[in-house]
């Protein structure tokens, strides 16, 4: 049965049961995965996966259903078990939900690419792997080294009781290298690209441009290095972080902190609520001046990019930080009209089986006018941090502390000896606003996240926040080991 | 396929032989696992999320020399269950030797049989049950002016594993759950409950254990970061006991030799009232009788009084160490090594009361939140307090207090522990209340 067929049975089904409001997600996603650790192929799979999901709303309250199994019978029950959920919802439903029209659009969308994964070969993938994961196990005293990819493809097919017929066919690809040295008392990670690997939207050429082999090996030595580098100093001092350091910060600190359906109390039990109230907006000093965030769902090659979100709002840029002033939040059709800002096309559902619900888009921080290489300028005490090694932060976004895979002391403007296990903590706030400098254009990447956690049931999604390396004055460093 | 009311052993099995059929590789696995999942969430103690998901899922392992391949589809019909025993086998061909697989295990033992597993009547609680006890959650906190946060959750599982040398197991399990934030104006307190039965948790009992701390923790006040006696009730020792597991209880790590026990065995690591072990079968767990190879799972002591004893094991990681296999492996891919996923801290001999009498200026965390590894080889973790932090004084919990930070070795902090007498469910683990001597707080919160 045609796509657009299954759906219409399913929103007709819905329909007559009296659902005000119905809409139908088809999708198929297929998972390739690759990786190689120590000389030895670990994991060489390939996974699809196929259903489709009803969601409904009746007398003000949400009800949702999906399957795996796509038949004429099974689409009947599971858009009738959604109308019952949704009664069921409806008898302790408070003040019932508000949903924003979205708008009724034919549209479809694809993922820009310039090589098909599926054109190149898999013994050509797997080669590739070999030959990096051998260059990071050159380096003497590697105790594991692996290198991997993962290519992701995902169809979808969104109908609206309102109307929409939307298709998209989403493309993305991540690989990276890793290097563990173990000593007599310590373990020391490195990875390349950024924290966990480079993860964009787009084809195979993510993979090649990442360039594993030709940093596999420097990435090996640097986690043996790190064994008998000194610790990291404890104290106040200026820092000057990554940009896939500085991803990682926005995504905990900024991104999550805005999404509205937090701000309302909705994650209250688990991912927690945030400190951004909405009394906030419009007003709240979030950072320094330097500070312009945008939740871009356009953005190329940026990982959640897309044509529309999962309930059929169009993919926009919207500002959440402007000239460090809090001025926005990602919100989706049901949570927009209480801060009374825009759905921006930003929620989204992990796989076909899942509810959608407001996720980190792509939250970038905008790049400045400096050039990489002069942010250690005028440091006269402070150290260079790369790449995450560890990330917490409280149940609002507020008190945080990261800790690096790697650090290097800057000492008068000059980058200084390589130093271990560096970490730094504060308060959101306090933290953004001695943001004195960011990188300029030439530094900035769209770094992904693939793994972003949040909601109940567990729901992964994949989010961007492009970002390259910021100062950031007075910070208190070196926490962690001495209690 | 219908994975309906998960009476489907039959259904499964005749995917399992479809799939072995199909293969042409020298040696071939199949899984698929059924899922019947329900979850209803409430904020503001109102349902604003409620969702059915129904999905089962074939996952095949060929087996080529020394070489293997897994591919996985939830299409199940015969065309597709051949094209993913191909698929599986054409990765398997593309691969390189591992001359240390030991090739698939054989099902020779048998596994335990649990017959308490599954509840048909939690496999089956309906949106309107679910809701009911929303509503006896929401009625107490209106009583007590406040609101919750929480989900309700019941869920069937079957898993069904096949292997050409002759491996053959069925699992059905349900399980349910009772999640509760309860919150007021400046303070929140937090409650959990986990059965394979939904009709022995309690929502109106658990909501007032919630709604209590919530109340008791109002008008926090800020402590001053320093070390102190720091009583962890089970959700928040949970988080510590799943980290120690990840980072130090499996063969991988172990190893490689970037876990706390690897040249520890035989030796004291943490104090003598300690004894951890991985257990599948405890009557409060969530366990199965065997792992995703199809290996009857062992109940493995990890430390005992104190003592480093063991690690868990799959085949390959038993082939390469010379161990036995103790049925820990997860699901192929997997690159992780293998895992105890139902942990379970032996009682002390002391009750929660007495831990706490005895306390003259402490801390009691009832939840712990976003831990993270510092430093693996010292086990040092960093997370937050949240939902229910109060101040012990002279061995009586006497007020709230702001969330904070702790970093701190899980493994130093277990040589200065004493445990509670009574264990409970916190998620897959089964731990007591614990109490820690010079517990390092490092900063604080503004709530």
């Amino acid at each position: 049965m045609h796509l657009e067929a299954q759906a219409q049975r399913a929103l007709d089904t819905a329909a007559s049961l009296g659902a005000d409001y119905a809409d139908v997600r088809l999708g198929e996603s297929r998972d390739e995965n690759l990786e190689v650790r120590n000389g030895v192929v670990a994991s060489f799979s390939d996974s699809e996966s196929a259903g489709f999901s009803v969601r409904v709303l009746v007398g003000g309250a949400w009800g949702f259903a999906a399957s795996a199994d796509i038949n004429d019978g099974e689409l009947d029950r599971v858009a009738a078990l959604a109308v019952a959920i949704a009664r069921a919802s409806g008898k302790t439903r408070g003040q019932g939900i508000t949903l924003l029209p979205a708008g009724s659009f034919q549209d479809s969308f694809q993922t820009p690419r310039e090589i098909d994964p599926g054109a190149v070969s898999l013994n050509d993938r797997l080669s590739l792997l070999l030959a990096a994961e051998a260059e990071v196990r050159a380096a003497k005293g590697v105790t594991v080294a692996r290198a991997w990819m993962d290519v992701w493809r995902t169809k979808k097919f969104f109908a609206s009781s309102e109307g929409s017929r939307i298709d998209q066919d989403l493309l993305q690809c991540g690989s990276g290298v890793h290097a563990l040295a173990v000593g007599e008392n310590d373990v020391q990670d490195r990875v390349f690209p950024g924290t966990g690997g480079l993860y964009q939207s787009g084809g195979y050429e993510i993979i090649k441009k990442a360039d594993l082999i030709s940093n596999a090996r420097r990435i090996g030595e640097e986690s043996v290095a790190l064994l008998s580098a000194p610790r990291c100093p404890t104290g106040t001092m200026d820092v000057v972080l990554s940009g896939d350091q500085v991803s990682l910060q926005i995504h905990e600190s900024i991104g999550h902190a805005l999404e509205l359906d937090r701000v309302m109390g909705w994650e209250a039990n688990f991912s927690g609520t945030s400190f951004a109230t909405l009394d906030k907006l419009g007003s709240f000093r979030y950072g320094s001046e330097h500070v312009n965030v945008v939740c871009d769902m356009t953005c190329p090659l940026a990982l959640a990019t897309h044509g529309y979100d999962d309930e059929g709002t169009p993919a926009k840029s919207v500002y959440l930080i402007r000239d460090g002033v809090l001025v926005g939040y990602m919100a989706g059709r049901d949570t927009a009209h209480v801060a009374n800002v825009e759905p921006g096309g930003c929620v989204r559902a992990e796989y076909w089986g899942r509810l959608p619900m407001i996720r980190i888009g792509n939250v970038n921080l905008e790049a400045g006018s400096v050039p990489a290489e002069n942010l250690f300028d005028d440091v006269k005490n402070g150290v260079y941090m790369e790449s995450n090694r560890s990330w917490s932060i409280d149940d609002k976004r507020l008190n945080f502390q990261f800790g690096c895979q790697i650090g290097y002391e800057i000492k008068n403007g000059k980058k200084g000896r390589m130093l271990k296990n560096p970490t730094y903590a504060g308060m959101t706030p306090t933290f953004w606003r001695s943001c004195d400098a960011i990188g300029n254009a030439a530094s900035w990447v769209a770094w992904g996240t693939p793994n972003c956690g949040k909601g109940e049931p567990l729901q992964t999604a994949r989010s961007c926040q492009g970002a390259a390396p910021t100062r950031f004055r007075n910070v208190e460093v070196g926490v962690g080991y001495d209690g | 396929m219908m994975v309906e009311g998960l009476d489907t052993r039959s259904e499964l099995e005749s995917v399992l032989s479809k799939a072995l059929e199909a293969s042409k590789a020298d040696e071939t696995e199949a899984l698929v696992a059924a899922s019947d999942h329900s979850l209803t969430r409430f904020t503001h103690n109102a349902i604003h999320e409620s969702v059915n998901e129904r999905n089962c899922q074939l996952s095949v392992r060929a087996v080529v020399g020394k070489r293997t391949g897994v591919a996985a589809t939830n299409k199940l019909d015969a065309e597709n269950v051949a094209a993913v025993v191909r698929r599986a086998h054409d990765i398997a061909l593309l691969s390189t030797d591992d001359e240390q697989f030991p090739g698939l295990p054989y099902g020779s033992t048998q596994a335990a049989d649990l017959p308490d597993a599954f509840d048909p009547a939690t496999a089956s609680a309906s949106a309107d049950m679910r809701a009911a006890a929303v509503a006896q959650i929401a009625a107490v906190m209106r009583v007590h002016n406040l609101y919750a946060a929480g989900y309700v959750s019941t869920q069937s599982d079957a898993i069904a594993i096949a292997n050409s040398k002759g491996t053959r197991r069925y699992y059905q399990g349900s399980d349910s759950a009772i999640n509760i934030k309860a919150i007021g104006p400046d303070s929140s307190g937090f409650a959990e409950g986990f059965s394979r039965k939904f009709s022995s948790l309690n929502p109106s009992a658990l909501a007032e254990g919630a709604a209590k701390k919530a109340r008791d923790s109002a008008n926090p006040r800020a402590l001053e970061p320093g070390a102190y006696t720091v009583v962890f009730e089970p959700p928040a020792f949970r988080e510590f006991i799943g980290y120690l597991s990840w980072i130090g209880f499996g063969a991988q790590p172990f190893d490689e030799g970037s876990s706390f026990m690897a040249g520890n065995i035989g030796s004291k690591i943490v104090g003598d009232e300690v004894t951890i072990r991985d257990d599948f079968s405890h009557p409060l767990g969530d366990g199965m009788p065997f792992d995703f190879e199809g290996v009857p799972r062992q109940q493995v002591t990890l430390v005992d009084k104190g003592v480093a004893r063991n690690v868990v094991y799959d085949s390959y990681y038993a082939a390469k160490l010379g161990h036995v296999n103790t049925g820990h492996a997860l699901p192929a891919p997997n690159s992780e090594g293998p895992l105890p996923l139902n942990i379970v801290v032996e009682p002390g001999t002391t009750s929660e009361e007495d831990l706490i009498k005895d306390v003259k200026h402490g801390v009691l965390v009832s939840r712990s939140w976003y831990i993270r590894l510092v430093d693996q080889k010292q086990t040092i973790i960093t997370g937050m307090t949240r939902d229910g932090l109060f101040l012990i004084e002279r061995g009586r919990v006497t007020r709230g207090l702001k969330n904070m930070r702790f970093n701190e070795s899980i493994i130093g902090a277990l040589g200065r522990c004493r445990l509670a007498n009574k264990l409970v469910r916190s998620e897959n683990h089964v731990v007591p209340t614990v109490r820690i001597d010079d517990f390092h707080f490092s900063s604080g919160t503004e709530f």
